[in-house]
């Protein structure tokens, strides 16, 4: 794991200071032993910045547990809850006598099993909100019924398939539930390297060291978008790595790149790469060339999947990697910690190691580009928990925001501009469908957020549910597009006073007024809700010091504060605020009474 | 060899290298329990490229056995 062995793993732990970190508390449930895996998850909540606490229920009480009464280890403290639940602990006919059962007795031990699941999943979910993962039951190696098994309907392996799908809609139905595939991950590292017999018989632990480091590597694709660690932005190196060769050199007929081989290594690296794209990932260029070259090859070369049109940004030029690297940071207004930076030199590679140490990067090692793809696609640095039609929409998003940029450029003033947007915003109540995307917002949003609370989607509706809560958000549209979910406002009432729990934009949407237009609607809700103060916080972090004074620019005034959190008050029986001029049209749901 | 012995049994107890002597056990560390035993096996095999029977396993209560069960997998134990 990020090459450290097992025991080098738990060395940096031992040495590590955690408790500074914030804390990130996993149950695991499980029916077999799986201890070992502890290590692996807790350096990997380290890197992602968090301290993270592993509680095991009492072996194999995972019933008990679930449906709770007695206080075990979920509860509202919990943040992630991991599922293993071993077919052989749960069925033993059905994992290991498949071959001796009637057609009736298959029947009614799926049905147990059935109820099982559905008691055990509805049982969590009543203790925690947390991310629920759910590691899925293993096809059989060695099906019970030989080959005849494959080809009959009810064999062994259907049997077991039609369990995985009866878990993955039962968790679907949940918010915040996921079922981790146990056969993928097996797959991936061999089946012949995921058991340790020893240790199944010994201590029913039936798992390897690898087996659980590529489990942990797994889970953590689900945990890191829910803590806003996944990556947003793949910037790429040109030479040598999205074609063989370099273009000033060789020329573009002298450059590799097609459907046979040799520049089928780099044609395969492009698709994975125009994937990403599709997956709502950001491209950018980092590149010591001449412009033009680099360019002529995304215009004029046959076998180009990558067109400039999917790039949201480029630094092509003679200077240093890492000032580019900030540069392109500044120029798409995301963290550099959100980056995956992708070279075939080692020394640029080490040098924005050094330098940019937030930045994840992956250098490709020299003569072995037919196993670029793979290296890629196995990162899962850019994973999320959704996937919405606004991801899918990024790279549209970022031609748009051009656009805009052009066109301010041509305005006058400000002003103008503003109106020469033709803005409309549409301000309603949390409902199904914004759900996820909200969460989301509060998952990746760092700099325009005043107190920098996460949360998932089981949470987000529990407080949209909750009659004491609004929760608000607000989309952006203008005439070169719409910009997606632009921000969220959490308000918690209490008697006559509402809390700002969450205040937070979208980075998209800074600079066009849409966070006082948004703050005025929020506080006339608070004052419709027969509230006569609002209560505004701001938590400093690193990356959000932009929205320091958010609050005492706009009329509040500073209460009581201590180091961590300064808070604001707004008397709202004198608030008159009114939403800048230059919106075409303000849409909102949430001034008159629901 | 040894050395590396006493640096993986270190970093999987989480206890200072020097208060390991080859008698140490689960009878001497409180932080030696069957999963971290289980935790401490497994680092020994990664770190050696070795694997041991499973009867070996629960016959490695000590570090002297321990040494001695990764010397007998080990071509070359030095």
């Amino acid at each position: 794991m990020a090459g450290l062995s097992y025991s080098q793993i738990q060395g940096e732990l031992n040495s590590a200071q955690l408790s500074a970190l914030p804390p990130f508390n996993i149950a695991i449930v499980r029916n077999v032993v799986v201890e070992p895996i502890e290590p692996y998850l807790r350096y990997l909540a380290y890197r992602a910045g968090f301290n993270a606490r592993c509680d095991f229920n009492e072996y194999d009480n995972v019933f008990q547990e679930a449906v709770g009464g007695q206080k075990g280890i979920l509860n509202d403290r919990t943040d992630c809850v991991l599922v293993f639940l071993k077919l052989e602990n749960v069925s033993w006919a059905l994992a290991r006598g498949f071959a001796s059962l009637g057609e009736d007795q298959i029947d009614s031990e799926k049905d147990r099993v059935r109820n099982l699941i559905s008691s055990v999943v509805a049982g969590i979910r009543k203790q925690t909100a947390g991310l629920l993962l759910w590691n899925s039951f293993e096809l059989p190696l060695q099906p019970a019924l030989g080959i005849v098994d494959y080809q009959q309907g009810m064999g062994q392996m259907a049997c077991v398939g039609e369990l995985n799908a009866f878990l993955r809609d039962t968790l679907r139905a949940q918010r915040s539930a996921y079922l981790l595939d146990m056969n993928v991950c097996r797959a991936r590292i061999g089946a012949s390297h995921f058991y340790d017999q020893r240790y199944w018989h010994m201590g029913k632990a039936p798992y390897s060291r690898e087996a659980l480091e590529e489990i942990s590597n797994e889970t953590f694709k689900y945990i890191r978008p829910l803590l806003g660690k996944n990556r947003k932005c793949l910037v790429l190196d040109c030479d040598n790595v999205l074609w063989g060769g370099t273009v000033g050199e060789d020329g573009l007929p002298g450059i590799k790149l097609g459907r046979t081989y040799p520049g089928s290594a780099y044609y395969e690296l492009q698709q994975e790469i125009l994937n990403l794209y599709h997956r709502g990932v950001v491209l950018a260029l980092c590149s010591k060339n001449n412009e033009q070259d680099v360019w002529e090859v995304f215009d004029a070369h046959p076998d180009m999947l990558l067109r400039k049109e999917h790039i949201a940004t480029a630094q092509i030029n003679w200077r240093d990697k890492v000032s580019n690297l900030k540069q392109i940071a500044a120029d798409l207004s995301l963290g550099l910690d959100s980056f995956v930076f992708v070279d075939d030199s080692p020394f640029e590679a080490e040098q924005v190691r050094q330098y940019l140490p937030q930045v994840q990067v992956v250098h490709l090692p020299e003569a072995q580009a037919v196993e670029y793809r793979d290296m890629l696609a196995a990162g899962g640095w850019f994973d999320t928990l959704t996937l919405s039609a606004e991801d899918r929409q990024r790279g549209a998003m970022y031609r748009a925001e051009a656009s805009r940029q052009e066109l301010q450029m041509q305005s006058h003033d400000l002003a103008s501009y503003y109106a020469s947007l033709s803005m409309v915003l549409e301000i309603g109540l949390a409902d199904d469908f914004s759900i996820p995307r909200i969460a989301q917002l509060t998952q990746k949003t760092n700099q325009f957020n005043l107190t920098t609370r996460r949360y998932s989607d089981a949470q987000i509706q529990a407080l949209s549910e909750d009659r004491s809560v609004d929760v608000i958000h607000v989309q952006l549209k203008d005439r070169f597009g719409a910009s997606g979910l632009a921000g969220v406002c959490i308000l918690k009432y209490e008697e006559d006073r509402a809390h700002i729990d969450s205040f937070l934009l979208s980075c998209r949407v800074l600079g066009r007024g849409v966070e006082d237009a948004f703050l005025v609607q929020c506080m006339k809700r608070a004052r419709l809700r027969g509230c006569t103060i609002a209560i505004g916080e701001y938590l400093p972090t690193a990356k959000n010091d932009q929205v320091r004074d958010f609050y005492p620019q706009r009329a509040f005034h500073p209460v009581a504060q201590d180091h961590s959190v300064h808070r604001f008050e707004l008397d709202l029986t004198t608030f008159e605020g009114s939403e800048p001029a230059f919106f075409s049209r303000i849409d909102s749901q949430i001034t008159s009474i629901q | 060899m040894e050395e590396k012995v006493l640096n993986v049994v270190s970093q999987v107890l989480g206890i200072p290298v020097d208060t390991i002597t080859d008698d140490s056990s689960p009878e001497s560390i409180e932080a030696w329990d069957s999963l971290k035993h289980m935790n401490l096996v497994l680092a020994l095999e990664e770190e050696f490229g070795i694997r041991f029977s499973d009867e070996r396993i629960v016959a490695m209560l000590s570090v002297r056995s321990i040494k001695d069960a990764v010397a007998e997998l080990v071509p070359q134990a030095t």
